[in-house]
């Protein structure tokens, strides 16, 4: 079983920590703004500091979400598919025979070029596992995977992988 | 390369006209408020601009199209402004389906839609061509389609193809709905569009003034705030009886004369009282077959069938309808069809581990919490009492628990994976190992409390992006994994099969495919 590497967890923090601000400024700001409108005629004293604090809960939840989603990944090369583990509260382990893959990509966001990290994507033409990613990988490491992909797909070739 | 068929113009501009002189006319309104004289004036001028652009535009459309079915490809170029050339390899095709609406059957018209694989919608649409071109059509590219997987069915063997072409099919006779089912299936339906056509029935019946509707006498008689009640009940009764009559009326004009033949390899339907609608299903394409048994109609011992294609994108809901191989008809009726397209043997079923239903007791003892909480919220909020009462809810429970472990299930077969799920809808899924593309083994918290999981093999069934896919719920989590590794054996040992036979017919191709031909033409001579 491979591991990905570890200074995904860093992407996925500042993921995290973008997307928690984001939110909890939604919830703050419509807290005030409900407060300082007399839009709701009379609205509790609690409404404000129970806004900010639903905000910062939901914040620590999705870092440590985030935190622990690096030590429940795990994906493998096998023989004939390529299997992936992953999810926190949902716990998903997908195989994807070479068979069925139509296409592999390898992206770079720019979040991840900082952190000089790489996603190979594997694209199938199944209705629920479309694309299966693999983030956190070193950029030689994407694409060593993405040509053993390309090429365990083209020797396992099927008849038109539908 | 031919052309469309000139009443196309006819047909095309006179649904485009409704749609866009509709857009003019709500244009014309809202450009001209207040006043009736000169706005009428203005807003039958627009309307009337609007038309003149459809019909012009139709004219357009229709002498830059043109399609042209070659040895082994479907090309058509077309577009007014933006033009597209488009190839559509015949091997590729996943269905054909002809639709004809009541003004497309006046006029001696169809359109004819050619389904793909890839993309997000309909590849080819030909709007519209004469009735019998339709039909050759569809019988030519099913002849190319086949013609082409025989690798070597070149330029000598075209014009066999062309001779056998033009004697008829020999169609065997699998499924015609009778009057009893259909009577059943337009009773029982309930059809989600119907609700709000019943709504705009009624308040057409009513004048647009829903108070008529109120028999007065009745109100009368009860004194108080009762009088209130009454007529919204009465109302919403009223309301139910047109969406129930609206959604009878449509079941019955969808599925009039459903009839499913068998054509060499492959499955062709028609149905429809006003529009008729047919298509093929090939059966070589069969992702999933899924025998439905919905509540009312399994407790008479009815059972429907569709058969999934990977054709038809998501979203495409008119298609939906398209795919079914059979609305209604004895259960018995609906194994042995589906067994006739693939021989998927008993459908004795594995239940999932006796935990799984103390996990819906669980589950639907937190639901019943909820409501009795949210029934608490609202008696202290208005003048609902005994609020209490819900907590009755319980003794549902276990019923609803053990109805929902019992009505769950998988098995394993030789080349087939059964899955079957739900109480009201029970659905059973038929998944061949060789069309399954991944498989995914869950477990949310819950269930890795109870060592349980879920195994879904997915296909590449256009069905599933909306219905479900074949999942074996709460299997033991250990026997889970098993289960994941035997479909991605089984999967590779049926295509290492499958191969071998494609082979092996190579090999034999020449003689058998003339074989046929033969045959074929001396059965129908």
């Amino acid at each position: 079983m491979e591991r990905l590497n570890p200074r995904v967890r860093v992407v996925w923090l500042i993921m995290a920590v973008f997307r928690a601000s984001l939110a909890g400024g939604f919830i703050v700001g419509g807290a005030l703004l409900l407060s300082i409108t007399d839009f709701w005629g009379n609205p509790p004293d609690l409404l404000v500091p129970g806004a900010v604090a639903l905000a910062v809960i939901l914040a620590i939840v999705r870092l440590i979400v985030a935190w622990l989603r690096y030590s429940v990944w795990r994906f493998e090369v096998q023989d004939d598919g390529l299997f992936i583990e992953r999810g926190v509260f949902t716990r998903i382990k997908t195989v994807v025979p070479y068979v069925r893959v139509q296409h592999v990509d390898s992206r770079r966001s720019p979040l991840e070029r900082t952190a000089g990290l790489s996603t190979v994507v594997v694209y199938t033409a199944g209705s629920r596992s479309a694309d299966v990613a693999i983030p956190g990988l070193t950029p030689e490491r994407a694409e060593t995977l993405r040509e053993e992909l390309r090429r365990l797909a083209i020797e396992s070739e099927g008849e038109d992988a539908v | 390369m031919k052309k469309l068929h000139p009443a196309s113009v006819a047909a095309r501009s006179l649904s485009r006209s409704v749609n866009v002189g509709l857009l003019f006319f709500i244009g014309g309104i809202i450009a001209s408020p207040g006043g009736a004289g000169p706005n009428l004036l203005s807003v039958g001028g627009m309307v009337l601009v609007g038309i003149l652009v459809a019909v012009v535009y139709e004219i357009a459309y229709y002498e830059r199209f043109r399609y042209e079915l070659t040895a082994d490809t479907f090309d058509v170029a077309s577009g007014v402004v933006a033009r597209r050339d488009r190839e559509v390899p015949l091997r590729r095709i996943q269905n054909v389906d002809i639709r004809q609406t009541i003004l497309s059957r006046a006029l001696g018209v169809a359109a004819v839609h050619i389904e793909t694989a890839g993309g997000g919608q309909t590849e080819v649409s030909l709007q519209y061509v004469g009735e019998d071109e339709a039909r050759n059509l569809r019988r030519q590219l099913r002849r190319g389609a086949k013609a082409d997987e025989e690798d070597d069915a070149t330029a000598d063997d075209a014009t066999d193809r062309d001779t056998v072409e033009e004697e008829g099919d020999e169609e065997e006779l699998l499924f015609e709905i009778q009057p009893r089912e259909l009577a059943i299936l337009s009773v029982f339906t309930i059809d989600p569009g119907a609700s709000l056509l019943g709504g705009i029935a009624l308040s057409f019946v009513s004048g647009f003034d829903p108070t008529t509707l109120v028999p007065v006498g009745l109100v009368e008689g009860i004194p108080g705030t009762g009088s209130g009640i009454v007529a919204i009940a009465w109302a919403i009764v009223l309301f139910l009886l047109a969406a129930w009559v609206v959604s009878a009326v449509l079941t019955f004009n969808r599925y009039y004369g459903f009839r499913l033949t068998r054509v060499d390899d492959e499955l062709y339907y028609e149905r429809g009282l006003v529009q008729r609608y047919s298509g093929t299903i090939p059966l070589e394409k069969v992702q999933t077959l899924t025998i439905t048994e919905r509540v009312p109609f399994r407790w008479f011992g009815y059972g429907a069938l569709a058969v999934e294609t990977a054709g038809y994108a998501p979203g495409q809901s008119s298609s939906r309808g398209s795919e079914s191989a059979i609305p209604l008809a004895r259960f018995d009726r609906v194994v042995t069809l589906a067994r006739d397209i693939e021989p998927f043997g008993d459908v004795d079923l594995e239940a999932p581990p006796k935990r799984a239903r103390e996990r819906y007791g669980v589950r639907y003892l937190l639901v019943v919490a909820v409501v009795v909480g949210a029934g608490y919220l609202l008696a202290s909020a208005t003048f609902v009492e005994r609020w209490y009462l819900l907590a009755g809810l319980l003794a549902l429970v276990p019923v609803a628990a053990h109805l929902k472990w019992s009505n769950r299930g998988y098995r394993v077969g030789d080349r087939y994976v059964l899955a079957r799920t739900g109480f009201w809808n029970r659905s059973t899924k038929v998944v061949p190992y060789y069309r399954v593309q991944a498989v995914l083994h869950t477990q949310s918290i819950f269930q890795r409390r109870r060592r349980l999981a879920s195994v879904t093999a997915d296909t590449a069934s256009s069905a599933s992006f909306l219905g479900r896919a074949a999942t074996a719920y709460d299997v033991d989590a250990e026997r889970g994994l098993e289960l994941q590794q035997h479909i991605e054996d089984q999967l590779q040992e049926r295509l290492r099969a499958r191969k071998r036979e494609r082979t092996v017919g190579e090999w034999f191709q020449r003689p058998v495919a003339d074989d046929k031909d033969d045959s074929a033409g001396s059965e129908s001579a």
